[in-house]
Formats: structure tokens, sequence, C-alpha cells
């Protein structure tokens, strides 16, 4: 009895200090996608995670700490693939300069869709981001020369990386996880900071009442771009971890698709919660993988579980449980 | 006290063709605790939200220590030294009581800072703890804002308000909704408030106005009515006329 | 350049317009009346183009599936709406959205599994093959036909919005129970009709459109972008904004397309952006409500 409910409290703990403010958030959540090559069933399926974990982080910014429901994070996503690509095929860039360069790039695309579309509010920045991000696979389609149109981006193969004079063979599936990993830690360290910092206290309080923040006296717009550049940086070092993981930039990477998909994982996770994309993005892709065992027709399942997921589970997997387990989460 | 601290002139405001305000000229000195009342409809809210910046007044001017405010965004306002509470609840439901106050503070300094800890910030957090002290909300700083009870809401509200130290406090019905018990504690601490700022309160309940406001401003159908003491509000005839037949509503 | 060219491009544009106005006007008429946006309506309208070629092929006539298409579509959008949808009323505006996002993976993929992936072509009915000779040049009999049916379906929404009950209550854009309380509506009905007709409106769009382009499972995603820019253009929720910026929109990416393809697909994005720029309410939205 007092093992199984010290076990129940160390559960509880363990859950409450990845969601809690704080460094320890973060560490915890390395440690996690440390282990996760062993945890999950394939090593492919990890790497999967860990970069739609960064992606859908990324978006959780801007949907689940913002209250801004965008369905157009696929440009970033895609932006900062294709630069990243481009920038070592193309321009023959060192890889870190190239991923440092898809993330500006990215950032910028960012603070022009943020320009136009943090002018609308509602349903109406949902259909203009939408259609602001299609408008970037349009482009990417019809400047071929650039981007490899349809064929997608191919040409550029990392298969060694030097970090800090130690060559690394980034052809073996694990040492690709395990650098890709120092990416998604240094995203997730500055996620925790953005969310710890005053200004994430900012876009708090404007999903919470924008009126108020607005009397309080915060300039509602420009926050709300700012907030948008942060999200798109983020999701682009996504990309970045994307391109460098497959050496080829798909085409659909761009198309509205992928920004519902990133909106169904930060769903399945659970929005506004800080490791909830990760087990958004494993429960979407593992949920993939499962289904598409039996059936080419994954999607039309995917979407059913979606639909019962808004309708009956609108906190998530993750944040279900941070709700239905009672740990007092930590706010001030 | 000291000198005037906000001048409207000749302040009108449209809806299409629907005159909400017009021709309001009217001067806030420092340091008292000035009412306006009226009927439903007199515009009296939309005078509010042209003085908080919510609105942008169709004609006329808004000079507040001297300073021209129109075209001036709302968030400004606060920045100048303006700062308002709403007639509905208008809290961050999902946040804490400290929280949303902090955050309020935090407005005024630091706004689009993502790196420092938020924490490290103490002296907002003092401030905040100190507003809400003021409107003795103090021991439930660490609760939901949304499990407050609705007058306790409306304190927040004001605390919110409170917490930039304005030098103009605009108060929009803070009793409204509240009963009888609720009302008392409210104006209770509209009266310590008044001791030492300047508010402007908007407010149905005429009885509450009469014991509490220095000078009060009666709008009628889009217009200034009277102006005055309390006790000339009382006996002026036209006012008298305006609210006949609704001193119980109004008590 | 030749001017009997502009003048046909001008006419591709208008029978292309067309088919975007009859979508838009399904999706703004629906957020008018419910505030809700459809994130299906693109998957309405593909689902709307299989329905019709199926119902052509299965009672031998066009006209058939022209007819019946839009009226199967518009009862199932009735199911959905009464089914799913209406659970959300009173949740945040997000959830609709994100529901009928979901929704459309369903019907995609539904199609997908029951049609296969491939594109299927859509025949043209046999008395409108072949081109018209309007003095300038040679037009398509078909585009023709879809510029009057728009014409002709966009009489008849006029008629039903001017002189019926339904219509005063769409004009209204009374979203408040209680005012319809007082107007003695069951507003829930009201909702239903409002709904399926949307539905109904993409699916018809499906089915014009169906011999201009081909038929496949993905048809739906530009379509719903489109009717998204055309939307945000003419003001969401405004019935002459979906008209004007329909029109406006194909004609634009008909007259890009002569001098410059390759910006065909991204010039009604510019269009959006420098209205969202100059005007974020829209062209039309008169009450300046920013959704």
């Amino acid at each position: 009895m007092t093992a199984q409910s010290n076990r129940a409290a160390a559960t509880k703990s363990v859950f409450g200090a990845l969601d809690r403010f704080g460094d320890q958030r973060v560490l915890l959540s390395i440690a996690i996608l440390i282990a996760l090559p062993w945890l999950l069933p394939s090593q492919a399926l990890a790497v999967n995670v860990l970069i739609y974990g960064v992606v859908v982080m990324g978006y959780n910014l801007l949907f689940g700490y913002t209250g801004l429901l965008s369905f157009g994070q696929a440009a970033f996503f895609g932006c900062g693939a294709y630069v990243t690509g481009i920038a070592i095929g193309r321009y023959g860039m060192p890889w870190f300069a190239a991923v440092a360069s898809a993330v500006v790039v990215s950032t910028i695309l960012a603070a022009v869709i943020g320009v136009i579309s943090t002018r609308t509010r509602g349903i109406y920045f949902s259909m203009v981001t939408l259609a602001l991000a299609q408008l970037v696979y349009y482009v990417a389609l019809q400047a071929s020369s650039f981007t490899g149109g349809e064929n997608g981006l191919r040409g550029f193969t990392v298969d060694r990386i030097s970090l800090f004079g130690l060559q690394i063979n980034f052809l073996d599936p694990l040492n690709k996880y395990y650098v890709l990993m120092v990416f998604a830690a240094a995203a997730l360290w500055f996620q925790s900071r953005i969310l710890n910092s005053p200004f994430g206290a900012v876009i708090e309080a404007i999903r919470e009442n924008e009126q108020r923040a607005r009397a309080c006296g915060y300039d509602v717009e420009r926050s709300k771009l700012l907030v948008f550049m942060l999200s798109g940086s983020i999701s682009a070092l996504g990309g970045c971890m994307l391109a460098l993981h497959l050496s080829i930039v798909p085409l659909d990477i761009l198309h509205y698709q992928t920004s519902g998909m990133i909106v169904m994982m930060v769903l399945l996770g659970g929005a506004r919660s800080f490791f909830g994309p990760f087990v958004g993005a494993a429960a979407f892709l593992i949920l993939e993988d499962v289904i598409s065992l039996w059936t080419p027709h994954w999607q039309i399942f995917v979407g059913a579980i979606f639909i019962l997921f808004v309708l009956f589970l609108p906190k998530g997997i993750w944040g279900t449980l941070l709700e239905t387990l009672p740990i007092a989460r930590p706010r001030r | 006290m000291s000198g005037e601290l906000l001048r409207a002139e000749g302040i009108g405001k449209r809806f299409g063709g629907f005159v909400a305000l017009e021709g309001i000229t009217v001067s806030f000195e420092a340091g008292q605790l000035t009412s306006i009342i009226g009927p439903n409809g007199a515009g009296k809210s939309t005078f509010f939200n042209i003085l908080s910046g919510a609105l942008s007044p169709s004609s006329g001017t808004l000079h507040f220590k001297g300073c021209e405010l129109n075209g001036l965004p709302q968030h400004r306002f606060v920045h100048r030294g303006i700062s308002r509470s709403y007639q509905i609840t208008n809290i961050f439901p999902d946040l804490t009581v400290h929280e949303n106050v902090r955050v309020a503070a935090q407005a005024l300094s630091v706004r689009y800072d993502v790196w420092r800890n938020r924490a490290r910030l103490a002296e907002l957090g003092a401030r905040a703890d100190t507003a809400l002290h003021a409107v003795g909300l103090l021991d439930r700083r660490g609760e939901l804002a949304k499990f407050l009870a609705h007058g306790q809401q409306r304190a927040l509200e004001i605390a919110i308000a409170l917490v930039s130290e304005p030098e103009l406090l605009l108060l929009d019905e803070p009793t409204a909704g509240m009963g009888p018990e609720e009302t008392k504690d409210m104006v209770a601490l509209l009266e310590r408030l008044a001791d030492r700022r300047t508010i402007l309160l908007v407010e149905h309940k005429m009885k509450m106005v009469l014991g509490l406001s220095r000078r009060i401003l009666v709008l009628h159908h889009g217009r200034l009515l009277a102006d005055g003491a309390p006790d000339e509000i009382r006996s002026n005839p036209e006012v008298r006329r305006v609210y006949l037949g609704q001193s119980e509503g109004y008590g | 350049m030749d001017l009997s060219l502009i003048i046909m491009q001008l006419l591709s544009g208008i029978a292309l317009g067309a088919v975007l106005v009859i979508t838009a006007l399904g999706l703004t008429i629906v957020f008018g009346m419910l505030g809700v946006v459809n994130f299906a309506h693109g998957a309405m309208f593909m689902i709307g183009a299989y329905a019709g070629l199926y119902l052509a092929s299965l009672t031998g006539s066009f006209w058939w599936g022209l007819l019946l298409a839009p009226i199967l579509i518009g009862a199932f959008g009735m199911l959905i709406e009464f089914v799913l949808i209406r659970r959300l009323y009173g949740r945040s505006i997000d959830d609709p959205l994100l529901l009928t996002f979901g929704l459309s993976y369903v019907l995609v993929e539904g199609v997908r599994i029951l049609f296969g992936s491939d594109g299927i072509p859509f025949p043209t009915p046999s008395q409108l093959i072949g081109v018209v000779d309007l003095g300038v040049g040679f037009f398509p009999r078909y585009r023709i036909f879809v510029i009057v049916m728009v014409a002709a379906v966009l009489v008849l929404l006029w008629l039903m919005l001017e002189k019926t009950r339904i219509g005063l209550i769409v004009r209204a854009g009374a979203r408040d129970p209680v005012i319809m309380q007082v107007l003695g509506v069951d507003i829930g009905r009201v909702w239903l009709a409002i709904f399926g007709l949307g539905v109904a409106l993409a699916a018809l769009g499906g089915v014009l459109a169906g011999p201009m382009r081909s038929v496949n499972p993905e048809m739906g995603s530009l379509v719903l972008a489109e009717a998204f820019v055309v939307t945000v253009i003419g003001g969401l929720g405004s019935i002459p904004g979906a008209v004007v910026a329909g029109l406006l929109v194909g004609i634009s990416i008909s007259m890009v397309a002569l001098v410059a393809p390759e910006m065909a697909t991204i010039v009604m994005f510019a269009l959006m952006a420098a209205v969202l720029l100059i005007r974020p309410q829209g062209l039309f939205n008169v009450r300046g409500r920013v959704a």
C-alpha cells in the first residue's frame, strides 16, 4: 500500500516536474528524449518524434500559450528545411551555417506573414495564415530551379558532422539521433526561457483576455507579431533537423495538410503544456505507423480520432493526464 | 488641491447616423472623486471609452496634463497615467489573482523581454501584492481568478487598474451586479482610494454617488445636463425631471 | 496584345470566378449565420464533384448529377451539423474549425477508398461539348453554361434572401438566440438548414467545376484556399463581397495567366495580402467586424 502510494507520488512528481516552470522541466524533457530511441519500437520513429516534437513545440507557443490558431505553421517548418538544403547543396555551406541561415530566413518569413496575419483576429487569422502558407507552397512549386518543384529538393547529403573537432558519422542512425537531439535540447531550453520570461506573461495575458491586455498597456498586435516570429523560428529549427535527417525536402512539407498535422499533434498531446508536443507527435506518428500496417488508408482513422479528441478530450493526452493526476501546477 | 489634470473640449461621438455624445466640455482637477451619472443610453460608457482610449472621438480634443491625447492608441493611455476598470468583469480568468495584477504592473516596464526570468522581477511582484492588499485580496493571491466570488473579481479588476499607479483612475460601475454586502465593501474601498487619488466614476446607484463624490456630472441624451457638487445636483430641477419616477431604481 | 485574346481570357476568368463565387458563398453564408468556418468546405466541394460524377454515370445524364449531387451532399452536411458541429456551439470558436478539419481528412480518405487515389476525367455533357463563336473568338460552350448557371443560382439565392423568412434571418445575421425567440424561430432548424445550404453550394461548385478540372481526392485543398482568399477579400459573412471578390479573383488569375502563367496561382494570395494591409475587414464588411 505504502509502496504503491509512494510510486504514485513519484509518478506525480515526475509528471508535474515535466511541466513545471524552471530548468527542471527542460532537464527532465531532455532525459526522456535521451531514452527515447529505447522507449519507442524503432529508431526511425524516435527521430521523427524528435523532429516533429520540436516543430509542434514551436507551434504550441503560438496556439497553446497565446491562443492563436494558425493553420500555416508548415510555411516555417518547410522554409527551415528548404533553406538548410539549399544552403548546403547549392552554396556548399557547412551544416551549422546552413541551419543558422535557415532559422534567420524563416524568422524573416514569419515576420512578413505575421505583419499581415496579426492584423486579423479569430477565424480570420486561421484562414489568412492558411492562405499565406499556401502562397509559400505555390512559390516553392513554381521556383523549381531553386526548390526542385514537385520532385522536392535533392542533392545535398550530410554524411559527417564535425563537432568541436570531433568527426561524427552522421549516417549512423543513433549518432544522427543524438546530434539532432542537441538541437531539440536547445529548442526546449529556449522555449522554457520564453515561457518564464516577462514576455511569456504577456502572451498568456493576451490569450486570457486580449481587450484587458490592451487596456493594461500592452501593444497586442506587436506582441502577437513577436510571438509569431519566435514560434516560426522554433518550428523552422525542426525543419532544419528534417532536412539534415532525410537529405531531401519533399514539397508536401509546405502543404497545408502539414500545418493541419501540426495542429493535430499539438491537440493530441495537449496544447499549453510543456512536454505535450512530444507526446502528441509520438501519438500521431505511432498511430500512423500502427494503422498503416493493415491499411494504407490510415488518414481516415487519424481524422476520426482527431474528431473524437476535439469532441471529448480537448486537452489532449498529456494535458488530460496532468489534470487527472491531481498535481498542483505551480503558478505565480 | 492641485491644478487641472484632464480637459475634454467639445467631445462628440457618432456611430453612423447615431449621435452618442455631443459637445462635452469639461475639465477635471487632480485629487478628487468625480462621478458621471445618467440614465441608460445617456452616453456615459461612450464618454468613458473615449477617456480611456478604447474609442476615438468623432470631434473634440482631450488633453491630459497639457498633452493632447487624440490619435494615441489605447495601450499608450496607461503609459500616460490613465487606467481603467470595466463594467463587466474583465480579468484574466485562468491566471492567479497575483499574476493578474503582476502582469498589469509589468506592462509599464517590461513588455518584450523574452530572456530574463520573470520571477526575478521581484519589485513587480511586490507592487502587485501592495495593490492586492489595497483592495483586500492579498490572502487570495494564489487562487485562479475565475474561482473568486463576483465582488472579489470586481475588486481584482480595480487592483489591476490600480497597480499602474495611475494619475487618473477610471472606474466603470464598480458595484454593477453586486449584492448589498458586496456594495458596502466596495464603497468602503472607493472611499479609501479616493483619499489619495483622482478617480472618475461611472455609476448607476444615485445614493451611493451622492455620498461618495465631491463633484457630479449628469449626462442625458449624449449631452452634459448638469455639473456640480452633490447638493447642487440633488436640487437641480432638470436632473430631478430626468430621474423622476426612476428614483426607486437609483436608490 | 491581341484584343480578342484578352476578351476570351476575361470570359474564362469569369467562368472560373463563377465557380469560386458559388463555393465562397457557401462558406460565407454559414459563417454569417453560425459563426463557423467550415474547414471541410473544400472536401465538400470534392465529394460534390464525385457525387455528381457517380450520379451522372448511374443515371446516364449529367443533369441528374447536377441536380441530385448538391441535394445529397447538402443532406449529408445537415447530418454533420446535427451529429457533430451542434455539440460545439458555445465552446471556443476554434473547436468547430478543428473538427471540420479532422472531417476533411476523413472525407478525402473515404473518397480514396471508394474511388481510388487517381484523378478521374469528368465528361462534359454532350449538349455542351464544343465552342461557340462569339464574334471575337471561340469560347467553350460549357463555360458559358457555367456562367449562366451560376447567375441563375445567384438570382434564386437573392429571391430566397429577399422574399423568405429564412432569408430575413440570414440577412439580419442574427446569431442571438433571444432575438430568434422573439421572431418565433426555431434556431436549431435554421442552423441546420443554413449549414446544409452552404454545403450544397460547395457541392454544386464541385459538380460545375468537374468538367473544367479533373476530379481527384485532393482537388478540395486548392479550392479551400481559394474560397478562403475570396471570403477574406470580400469580407467574411458578406454575400455581395463573395460575389465581387470571387469574380475579381477569377479574372485576376486568368489575366495573369496570360502574361505570366507561373504567377497565376500566386496572384490571388498577393491580392488578399494587399486587401488585408489596406482594409483588414475585407472590401464589403460594413460592420467593420474583424471576426
